[in-house]
């Protein structure tokens, strides 16, 4: 399929499901009174209910979906693992690690700022953990099973500063943080994540060339002019600051980044840095899917769309496994 | 077999406990009043706390020193906690334990085939039900008199917020933590009633703790929504749902604590308290004018 056409499909799959997810809501408001609650000012409660509650949670599901999608990409394409991911690998799990000894420990007070504080950091603390363990051994195995690791250890160490907060509520949210949702976000989980992760979207599309290169391994890379600490830093940077900010606002949400870069790669030329802007518009189309499929399941009890992705995404990853099976013996 | 040796030891611990008495008190102790009584529960903590003579209660759960669920934390400072394990409640060796029926339900089990006297006192507590928990905690404790007294006063005050009310009845949500609002049945939808409000999340078919969307409390517009107090010092993610934008956005609607923090998480003589700050709450939203 030509690139323009592809992304121009998906552009259009994306606005679809944007609108979709701000029809979609407990309140149920028919469309002329949600068109005009939009656009019109004032404090009527249809507007409030659309500008300040569905169009956050529109908006965070897109950017959030995008970065996933495009950190899967180039994680995969850098890396040169097909199952490479924010959520298998451990980045996700870290930054909700450092958004929450942050912010519960509530050193920072109780600002919202302290969250994408930590997990920008938690992700960056994993990021270079990986790269530190992947650049010795290149095997696909390594990577994966330090990225269990750090998840396991990211989780239990989330678990265990929930449950010691002083607030006897905290220990309720840890769900929260490791099966992620975008229930009740409001404006300011936009402006405090949107910028970050568009910050991060721009970092990763400048390591397209390199990526691409480097598919052809790193030496013939680097006769090729390709500047390898450059390249590390670009997506270390880019995907921590996009990944850190998603889980900053929405807890850990998985396999997002691991399903579409596989469903999409055999419609583009398998370029590399051609798979970024489609991934990231599926990432999209797929956590806006799904979060209006948990509105829609149980409206008032309302499912985490993290468990929604995992349990769309694990199946996938066993079969990934399954298929790569003689690959990663090899590579071990 | 196992009766007998139960029995045995259960003998020998009260025995245990009746020489330690004798040895260490010379006051005299009435025959039906249980010398030694440990609570499990914030709820009948708060209770016993507010009724028990000096000395008589042994131990009560660590959840009452917590000043966002006890609105006696200062008194609990005074008293040893316990955690509510079964084994703390063998080496302490009670002659009562009190606690609620939901909290701990195997443990209350346990203690019972051990031979322990249980008194469980029921989760659902409304304004309406208080003096009669405090009149059962009296009984219990030995303390009838003392109960009597003050379920009496919880009375007279209970009707006499009520009967300040007038015909208007401003609107109000109890959001708790994480969109949780408290619909009918709660002890705080019973002191909003007593003070005057109609609670919109009973009214919307919500019976018990139950979450709440957002979206839909925005139509109603409620003049009050009220939050739990006493957070800022414990950041969570839950505690700020009910500062929501869109609920900020809303004009005329308060939103603040406005009720003394501990005084409606657990039913007791306190919770008089939270109903005199929502009924001078609502005399201050709708004033009734000349028919005060």
């Amino acid at each position: 399929m030509r690139p323009a056409v592809l992304n121009i499909i998906l552009g259009l799959l994306m606005l679809a499901l944007f609108v979709a997810s701000m029809a979609v809501g407990p309140a149920e408001l028919d469309i002329s009174e949600s068109v005009r609650g939009l656009f019109a000012g004032g404090g009527e409660a249809a507007g409030i209910i659309m500008r300040e509650i569905r169009l956050p949670r529109a908006l965070l599901g897109l950017g959030i979906g995008f970065t996933l999608g495009i950190s899967g990409a180039v994680l995969q394409g850098f890396l040169r693992n097909p199952l490479a991911e924010p959520g298998i690998i451990g980045v996700s799990a870290m930054a909700a690690f450092g958004a929450v000894l942050i912010f519960y420990s509530g050193l920072a007070g109780s600002t919202l700022y302290a969250l994408p504080a930590g997990a920008l950091l938690g992700a960056v603390v994993a990021v270079l953990l990986l790269l530190a363990l992947a650049a010795r051994s290149g095997s696909t195995l390594t990577l994966i099973l330090a990225g269990v690791a750090l998840s396991s250890l990211s989780a239990a160490l989330t678990s265990l500063v929930l449950n010691l907060s002083p607030n006897p509520f905290a220990s309720y949210e840890i769900i929260f943080w490791l099966l992620g949702s975008l229930k009740d976000r409001s404006m300011e989980h936009v402006w405090l994540a949107l910028p970050l992760m568009a910050a991060g979207w721009l970092l990763i599309a400048l390591s397209g060339r390199a990526i691409d290169a480097l598919s052809l391994g790193e030496e013939a890379a680097a006769s090729l002019g390709i500047h390898m600490k450059r390249t590390r830093l670009l997506i270390v940077m880019g995907t921590a600051l996009g990944v850190g900010a998603a889980t900053a606002v929405a807890g850990t949400i998985g396999f997002v980044g691991l399903v579409v870069p596989h469903l999409i790669r055999p419609l583009t030329n398998r370029l590399p840095s051609r798979l970024l802007l489609p991934a990231g518009l599926g990432g999209a189309v797929l956590l806006l899917a799904a979060d209006v499929a948990v509105r829609l399941v149980l409206p008032t009890g309302e499912l985490n769309v993290g468990v929604l992705t995992a349990l769309i995404g694990a199946p996938f990853f066993l079969w990934l496994v399954v298929r790569s099976r003689r690959e990663v013996f090899y590579a071990a | 077999m196992k009766t007998g040796k139960r029995g045995v030891r259960r003998a020998l611990g009260k025995a245990t406990i009746c020489l330690m008495t004798l040895a260490l008190s010379s006051a005299p102790v009435l025959a039906q009043a249980p010398a030694r009584v440990m609570s499990l529960n914030l709820c009948t903590d708060q209770l016993a706390m507010a009724l028990a003579a000096p000395g008589q209660l042994s131990s009560i759960s660590f959840l009452s020193r917590d000043p966002s669920l006890s609105a006696m934390h200062e008194e609990a400072e005074t008293y040893r906690v316990n955690h509510g394990r079964a084994e703390e409640v063998f080496l302490e060796n009670p002659d009562l334990v009190v606690t609620g029926t939901y909290s701990l339900h195997n443990t209350t089990g346990l203690l019972k085939r051990l031979g322990f006297r249980v008194e469980e006192f029921s989760f659902i507590q409304t304004v309406e039900t208080i003096p009669d928990d405090i009149r059962r905690m009296g009984a219990l404790l030995g303390q009838a008199a003392r109960a009597e007294a003050m379920a009496k006063d919880f009375e007279a005050e209970l009707s006499r917020i009520e009967s300040r009310q007038c015909g208007k009845q401003p609107t109000a949500i109890a959001f708790e933590q994480g969109g949780v609002a408290a619909g009918s049945g709660t002890l705080a939808d019973s002191a909003l009633a007593a003070a005057g409000f109609r609670n919109l999340a009973a009214e919307a078919g919500i019976a018990g703790m139950a979450p709440m969307p957002i979206e839909l409390i925005v139509p109603q517009k409620p003049d009050v929504i009220i939050t739990r107090a006493g957070e800022e010092d414990q950041p969570s993610l839950g505690a700020k749902v009910p500062y929501h934008p869109a609920l900020r956005a809303l004009e005329g609607t308060r939103i603040g604590p406005f009720v003394p923090r501990g005084t409606w998480s657990c039913g007791g003589p306190f919770t008089m308290e939270a109903v005199r700050a929502l009924a001078s709450l609502r005399e201050e939203i709708a004033p009734c004018g000349e028919t005060r």
